[in-house]
């Protein structure tokens, strides 16, 4: 495989002034991507997680029920987990059946692959300032060895600032429909990742250094503005991973 | 001329784990013959209900001082198990033959290192902040015990964690062979590795899925699981002539059920459906299959739905047992860790019992054996893996 193309994209944010600064479309948390049954229960992670992966099939055209998908996130449904450490102190402390399943780091695939009726493989990753590039790894090898296309989802929810203060904001999601090789209605390719020294501009470097899953900001500002071929970082970290974008 | 495999099998060129059978594969081998539960009074800490469980309970490895940052039960478990035998040895000979850019590492866990965030909580309730050593990104993120391994190790290559709960290290096999097929690494080293903690023992607890005696895996009265913890690590490489000799992963199949996020499809179809593509992915018939390592946790819904998937799918199921009544359910290491029960099946030509199965449950319908058979050498073997979200895996495994 020589290349993956890009067929559409969708990124979400709750945080209005931060939508502002993106170079690329971002919208806040829809509440029709969510099933009726999830609103209430389903965290700020799983949400905008289902809204960027619904802007991003829609755009592409796909059926969600058909595509694989890797779900990327640095801490998961951590606002969750927060809630479940802090009752655990105490032995008396409430555990809720439903909070412990939903504390998993698979609850945005779980139930993403529940509401669209997918039996495709589903996988949650982490890779800390990598997950971003990991998941476009993941992504790239399951494309390489079996073809056909899937849903990439990279997400993190804000988080209280005693567990990491710089990490804590903003939340933020996005979504890549790909699929193996330069196919029809591609909005860009995508080339092999690979280690390099490119580095994100200099006003986004320190947040995306602390919010690692905004290493998508470069290429979905391609995505949304077409450019010339170049190579762009995927990770915040020195002698990071990056990929060659090209037009279609 | 067969056309070529889409994923070629890779070589399993070493194998190492620690569980509550004991510090080594050794340990685990004997525990399997033996057929004896290892399952213990908890410990490690003190939780509000009756229950046993799969503790390592031998004393773990201190984490060097240039990599505190990482200093964990999950840490210190993956430590002890990369210390074990020769392990480290054959992890060095991989970096000197490919170079420690080629060298890539998959972490499969579900909880990764909340026990000790648990601990640090309490310090927050009382004081108000976190304790200073407490790391967020090095400790309870799902890839922390990867970063560890990395570091300890010196590794270059490609590094990341897969968490969808019990499912989770079955997985990460199926990204390091990928990583190898898709040329980014010449070997992967693929850990599983989970830790009691609270929040499992008590969440388990409250969906009413935990047995307060010695679980009994496809029994006609099991009453649920028992949690245990492990560390299990594997190293994957590509096939060559120097490691013709070894054990071989050919494939993990997985799927999503699309049902529940706690309860399994009750005819078992997505588990079915991870097993039919494992034997795809590796161009191998439902036939060749002659043992299938149940993941079998004992709560009543999971063993009837994977009981089923089997009986749907093969025409004539071949012998299948389940090891949770002598380790525990070790959660997102279960799956690394089944695997090398597996593996020690193929390589020393035994079938493991079920341990805690004294009366098969008729409406289970798969033919599980109860005692281990030492007549019985496997040639090819399945093991299922399966997780919360419907998250499924089955890992095809054959003899050299």
């Amino acid at each position: 495989m020589d290349c993956m193309s890009l067929l559409g994209f969708g990124a979400c944010s709750p945080d209005p002034e931060f939508r502002a600064r993106l170079p690329f479309p971002v919208y806040d948390i829809d509440r029709d991507a969510i099933p009726p049954l999830l609103r209430r229960r389903s965290s700020q992670a799983t949400q905008m997680a289902f809204s960027a992966a619904t802007l991003a099939c829609t755009q592409a055209q796909r059926s969600a029920a058909t595509l694989p998908s890797v779900f990327a996130s640095v801490a998961g449904e951590i606002r969750t987990t927060d809630q479940l450490c802090t009752e655990l102190v105490r032995p008396d402390g409430v555990i809720s059946p439903s909070v412990f399943h939903n504390s998993v780091q698979n609850t945005a695939a779980g139930y993403w692959t529940i509401a669209q009726q997918c039996l495709q493989p589903a996988a949650a990753l982490a890779a800390g300032a990598d997950t971003f590039a990991m998941a476009l790894l993941e992504a790239w090898c399951q494309l390489a060895c079996l073809g056909g296309e899937l849903l990439l989802v990279g997400y993190d929810e804000s988080l209280p600032k005693y567990l990491a203060p710089g990490l804590a904001e903003p939340a933020f999601a996005c979504a890549l429909v790909l699929a193996a090789g330069a196919v029809e209605g591609r909005i860009l390719q995508i080339g092999r990742p690979r280690p390099g020294a490119e580095a994100f501009p200099p006003d986004w470097q320190s947040l995306v250094a602390d919010r690692p899953v905004l290493s998508a900001i470069p290429l979905l500002g391609l995505a949304a503005s077409g450019a010339e071929a170049q190579n762009i970082p995927v990770s915040p970290l020195t002698s990071g991973w990056q990929v060659k974008i090209s037009p279609p | 001329m067969t056309k070529p495999l889409p994923i070629p099998p890779v070589a399993v060129t070493a194998y190492q784990c620690v569980s509550a059978a004991g510090d080594d594969v050794e340990a685990l081998y004997n525990s399997l013959i033996a057929n004896r539960s290892c399952l213990q009074p908890l410990r490690l800490f003190d939780i509000p209900f009756k229950t046993v469980v799969g503790e390592v309970a031998t004393p773990l490895p201190h984490i060097r001082a240039g990599l505190k940052a990482y200093d964990c039960r999950n840490a210190r478990l993956a430590l002890k198990a990369l210390n074990q035998g020769r392990f480290r040895t054959d992890v060095e000979r991989a970096i000197a033959d490919y170079g420690s850019l080629r060298v890539g590492l998959v972490l499969g866990t579900s909880t990764s290192g909340i026990y000790d965030s648990e601990n640090a909580y309490a310090h927050l309730l009382s004081h108000g902040i976190m304790p200073g050593d407490f790391h967020f990104l090095q400790i309870q993120t799902a890839q922390a015990t990867a970063e560890f391994l990395h570091h300890e190790l010196k590794l270059q290559g490609p590094c990341y964690g897969i968490s969808t709960a019990c499912s989770s290290s079955a997985k990460a096999l199926g990204a390091a062979q990928r990583l190898i097929a898709a040329d980014f690494c010449d070997a992967v080293l693929v850990a599983g590795v989970d830790s009691l903690c609270r929040l499992t023992l008590r969440g388990f607890h409250s969906l009413q899925l935990i047995s307060q005696e010695a679980c009994r895996p496809m029994d006609a009265n099991r009453r649920g699981i028992n949690i245990g913890e492990g560390s299990a690590l594997l190293l994957l490489e590509r096939q060559s002539a120097a490691n013709a000799a070894c054990l071989r992963l050919l494939s993990v199949g997985e799927s999503s059920d699309a049902h529940h996020m706690s309860a399994p499809h009750p005819q078992g179809a997505g588990a079915a459906l991870a097993m039919a593509h494992a034997l795809r992915l590796a161009g191998r018939d439902l036939n060749d299959v002659d043992y299938i390592n149940l993941h079998a946790t004992a709560s009543t819904l999971n063993d009837l739905s994977e009981a089923k998937a089997i009986a749907g799918l093969f025409p004539n199921p071949p012998p299948c047992s389940g090891v949770k009544g002598l380790l525990g359910h070790t959660l997102g290491a279960a799956g690394a860790v089944e695997t090398i029960v597996s593996l020690l099946a193929l390589e020393r030509g035994f079938l493991p019992g079920t341990c805690g199965l004294a009366q098969a449950d008729p409406d289970c319908p798969c033919p599980v054996i109860v005692a281990p058979r030492l007549e019985r050498a496997p040639k090819l073997v399945l093991s299922n893996a399966f997780g919360f979200g419907g998250n499924n895996a089955s890992v095809l495994l054959e003899a050299a």
